[in-house]
């Protein structure tokens, strides 16, 4: 007899069965609606494009827990633990539906029950459960008693714990205790059965082994419900959010900024539209990013702000605007919008963000390169910004002054920091220098930095004559070349930006170019993936991919030994904004002799040097370590003689922590073109 | 309240100082290559004072540049920070003016423009550092001028102003109109806001020549000028470093106040 056809107390076992389901299905449906009603407050956008993309991008993450084992290194496993106790409860929600929900609820039970299909599943959990408590028994010991940096003991990941342990005892009970008491004997389930047999062996009554395997049942039961309505209501609504949200990931670059449409802005006077000062001046999306946080907190322990000491954890961000959501939602949803109003006195930045959290990212991307539900950090820093300089006028002193210089100058480098003119690097050289009415296919934008920066520029001039080695033939704009405009950008000085990529790009097209070599990841990465949506639709190489290929196809022989051990840092904008980190790799491997020595933190997830994001010119917070000379630290555990880059900033930020640390005889700080022209025939 | 503020284009004073030439025969600055020219500093901070005056008083900023076409570029500066309008004053009449030539034209274009509460100029340029104008055109315009302002506050028909001295600072009251030259103590000028860049992209900067102000030419010839430049030389800089050493910072300190005192 299956509990559900029992009488207690004179009620019907089916109508207690289905009236706590309705209870428990009615407080589920009613959280879930009142979040995604939240989430409406959001602003439209659009991210159902390439539907069959995102689904088979989903499933890939989630199913093979792809999302989760991404991230398990030697010394973080916790993934695999995720993985485990994913796929064994994936098994065990199936059996609720099945043998719960079919079995019990719909009456199926004599269909369903005593098939080979119950006893192999019954098996199959048995295995899964086993996998589950382990998980969860590691997960306890991890949180509790190792205490890694990145979790925080809070009360909900231990009810859950709990909750999900007495799920998998729960279970063996009712099998145990089930099988025993109804008097046969069985060989499977394996570890049912091996439990049934111990009861059988016991003085235990069957009436009292059935009576316990039936109360094991509902308690099991109503935890499941407990579990539906406590999921949603908890920081576990990760469970119900994250496929979701990995499903509208971008497709694409990982941080898509919207260009502002000026025309659509009536008021030009009033200017508190731009970026985000509001929990709903954030998308749709961006809310569902709350959601999906579990708080694993891999973000707070790879973001380099966090890990030198600064005040930002991307973890806290977004927990506490999810917790800002929640409270000030309901009362924005009601239109009840007055100061009296839950958590309508908090304002956004300020009180839910601090100013100096907002300015202490350097946009590097390692938190959403680690986020395992595609949760995007850096645009809603980026559209605080917006809103603090175009808005406000509030900015580090740092900041405004570059700022300043990007708009009367057109490049960030202000006064005594460069004693160049923007043209002097074409000096003596043979260069086709391209004047109004010219027109050329291929155009090498020097950036910025390897413009005005003597040592930058050494740079730039090896580039130059490399390319020229090689014979591929390009133009230059010389002093008409302009700041691509990252540097705003990233500032939240998006109107700047607005305007510099407007004009690059006409004087591009006015000149026929149809392909940019870029020395800099950061004009790489904004005239890549950001001008399209500007109408400048050029070929973008970096200069690495261009190199590698000129080596492979024997177009350019690097013959000559390189004598040092050399460690390659990959720069942010290249490798995880772009995936360009195996095409240095192949340059190394083409040199006779080189000797590579990898970073525990490279490729994809790198670590920051510290000058993205506008921190070239942007001061960290005092009192505080510096990005880069954390990186130093980890060059120098290489045991390299020659740290090598390919990008101007980090090869500034590089050469400041060798000198820092006063190691200038033992380590040398590369452009990886250098070590090209240097090993060159 | 009404302002008008004079601004004027400078070569960008940040250019790096051996790249800084001049023609000593036509006694001239040879511009650098692809350095664009801004808004003199000190002028920057009297759009940013007018600014500071709107944001509590409302009222309308108008800018007027003397210069060639290409000083439009440092109108368009001041609207993207605030200002509303802006004239050019462009003219082959116009070059080579001396400071009272140039008080002269700023003055028939003030005129021009008439119905101001206030005339805002920088303390002086930032490229010949006279600090002559503003106090040629209050004469000519006939008001009150106060100088070296680093606080403006205006009351109904009065503006108080806070005027830096060697020593402090002394406050002034003047009745409106008035002219105030404001100096860098007044603060970093706001970074434009928001649409502000893109107003001020848009704007049609309207350049008045010497007839349309109505600028006797008996007032602009060299007949007229004040003064007259006998020669332009990039000074010679020469600096001496000697590094003070001591065995302790105390005792570095020590050396230091001996040396300071021998060449007292």
């Amino acid at each position: 007899m299956s509990p559900v056809s029992a009488t207690y107390w004179g009620i019907p076992g089916y109508a207690i069965f289905w009236v706590l389901f309705i209870i428990a299905f009615g407080l589920f449906v009613q959280r879930v609606y009142v979040l995604l009603r939240l989430m409406s407050l959001g602003k439209q956008e659009n991210r159902f494009g390439r539907i069959g993309l995102r689904i088979k991008n989903m499933l890939f993450e989630v199913i093979p827990q792809w999302c989760s084992l991404r991230s398990v290194t030697r010394k973080d496993l916790a993934g695999l633990g995720h993985a485990l106790m994913f796929w064994g409860f994936g098994f065990f929600l199936i059996s609720y539906i099945v043998f719960i929900g079919l079995a019990e609820g719909f009456g199926l039970h004599a269909v369903l029950m005593g098939t080979t299909f119950e006893t192999v599943y019954a098996s199959i959990l048995d295995i899964a459960g086993v996998f589950v408590i382990i998980a969860i028994v590691w997960a306890a010991i991890r949180r509790y008693v190792i205490r890694p940096e990145r979790l925080e003991i809070n009360v909900e990941a231990g009810v859950i714990m709990i909750m999900v342990f007495s799920l998998m005892a729960l279970h063996f009970c009712i099998e145990g205790f089930g099988i025993a008491g109804s008097g046969e004997s069985a060989a499977w389930p394996p570890l049912g059965a091996a439990f049934a047999r111990f009861l059988s062996g016991t003085d235990i009554s069957q009436s009292t082994l059935t009576a316990v395997s039936h109360g094991a049942w509902w308690l099991h039961y109503a935890l499941i419900l407990g579990f539906l309505v406590y999921i949603p209501r908890s920081k576990h609504l990760h469970v119900l959010a994250a496929g979701p949200n990995i499903f509208f990931k971008p497709i694409g670059p990982n941080v898509v900024l919207e260009p502002i449409p000026l025309e659509a802005i009536e008021d030009p006077e009033g200017t508190e539209a731009f970026g985000v000062s509001k929990i709903q001046d954030f998308t749709w999306k961006d809310l569902l990013d709350l959601y999906a946080c579990a708080v694993c907190g891999r973000c707070h322990v790879n973001c380099p702000a966090q890990v030198s000491g600064k005040s930002l954890s991307p973890k806290e961000v977004i927990h506490n605007l999810k917790e800002h959501l929640l409270e000030a939602g309901p009362g924005l949803l009601a239109g009840d919008t007055g100061e009296s109003a839950k958590g309508q006195n908090k304002t956004l930045i300020g009180d839910v963000v601090t100013e100096d959290e907002i300015w202490a990212c350097t946009t590097c991307g390692a938190c959403q390169e680690v986020c395992p539900v595609g949760i995007e950090h850096i645009r809603k820093i980026i559209e605080l910004r917006q809103n603090l300089v175009m808005a406000q006028s509030k900015m580090p002193e740092s900041a405004q002054l570059m700022l300043r210089n990007m708009q009367s100058r057109g490049h960030p480098w202000s006064g005594a920091q460069s004693l160049r003119l923007r043209g002097d690097w074409t000096q003596d050289l043979e260069l086709n220098i391209l004047s109004p009415g010219d027109s050329a296919h291929t155009l090498f934008w020097v950036g910025c930095t390897g413009a005005l920066i003597d040592r930058n520029v050494n740079a730039t001039l090896s580039l130059t004559r490399v390319l020229k080695a090689a014979g591929v033939d390009f133009a230059v704009l010389g002093e008409a070349e302009t700041c691509c405009g990252d540097p705003a950008r990233r500032a939240g000085y998006d109107f700047q930006f607005q305007i510099l990529a407007e004009e690059n790009i006409e004087l591009l097209k006015s000149y026929n170019i149809k392909k940019i070599i870029t020395s800099c990841p950061h004009c790489y990465n904004t005239m890549k993936n950001e001008y399209p949506l500007y109408g400048g639709d050029f070929k973008v190489v970096h200069y690495t991919e261009l190199i590698a290929n000129l080596v492979s196809q024997g177009t350019l022989k690097l013959t000559k030994e390189l004598d040092a051990i050399v460690t390659y840092h990959d720069p942010c904008y290249l490798s995880r904004y772009n995936e360009v980190y195996l095409e240095p790799r192949r340059i190394f491997q083409d040199i006779p002799k080189a000797q590579l020595r990898e970073m525990e933190r490279s490729k994809k997830t790198t670590f920051c040097c510290g000058g993205g994001g506008g921190h070239l010119w942007i001061e960290e917070q005092p009192g505080t370590t510096k990005i880069n000379h954390i990186r130093i630290e980890e060059v120098i555990e290489t045991g390299a003689d020659t740290v090598v880059t390919s990008c101007p900033y980090c090869l500034q930020m590089l050469e400041e922590g060798i000198e820092h640390k006063g190691i200038k005889d033992s380590l040398q700080a590369k452009d990886l073109i250098e070590v090209v022209e240097a090993t060159m025939k | 309240m009404n302002i008008i503020v004079c601004v004027k284009q400078v070569l960008d004073p940040e250019i790096p100082p051996a790249k800084f030439k001049i023609d000593p025969e036509t006694k001239q600055v040879i511009p650098p290559p692809g350095v664009p020219p801004v808004i003199s500093v000190y002028d920057e901070r009297a759009v940013e004072a007018a600014c500071r005056l709107k944001d509590t008083h409302k009222g309308n900023i108008t800018v007027i540049s003397m210069g060639s076409e290409k000083a439009a570029d440092v109108i368009k500066h001041a609207i993207s920070m605030g200002a509303d309008d802006g004239f050019v004053l462009s003219d082959a009449a116009f070059e080579n003016l001396d400071s009272f030539g140039i008080a002269y034209v700023l003055s028939k274009a003030i005129e021009k423009i008439g119905g101001y509460d206030l005339v805002l100029c920088g303390r002086q340029a930032a490229d010949w550092g006279a600090g002559q104008v503003g106090s040629i055109l209050a004469e000519i315009l006939g008001i009150p001028i106060v100088t070296l302002a680093c606080d403006i506050e205006a009351a109904d028909k009065n503006i108080k102003v806070k005027r830096i001295v060697s020593d402090g600072y002394e406050v002034l009251e003047a009745p409106l109109p008035s002219l105030v030259t404001v100096s860098s103590e007044i603060g970093l000028p706001r970074l434009p806001a928001g649409m502000r860049l893109m107003i001020a992209r848009k704007k049609q900067i309207p350049v008045w020549t010497a007839q349309d102000i109505g600028a006797e030419a008996s007032q602009l010839g060299t007949d007229n000028a004040h003064t007259e430049i006998t020669g332009l030389s990039v000074p010679d800089r020469k600096t001496e470093c000697e590094i003070i050493t001591g065995a302790t910072s105390s005792e570095a300190a020590v050396n230091l106040a001996v040396k300071l005192n021998e060449l007292k």
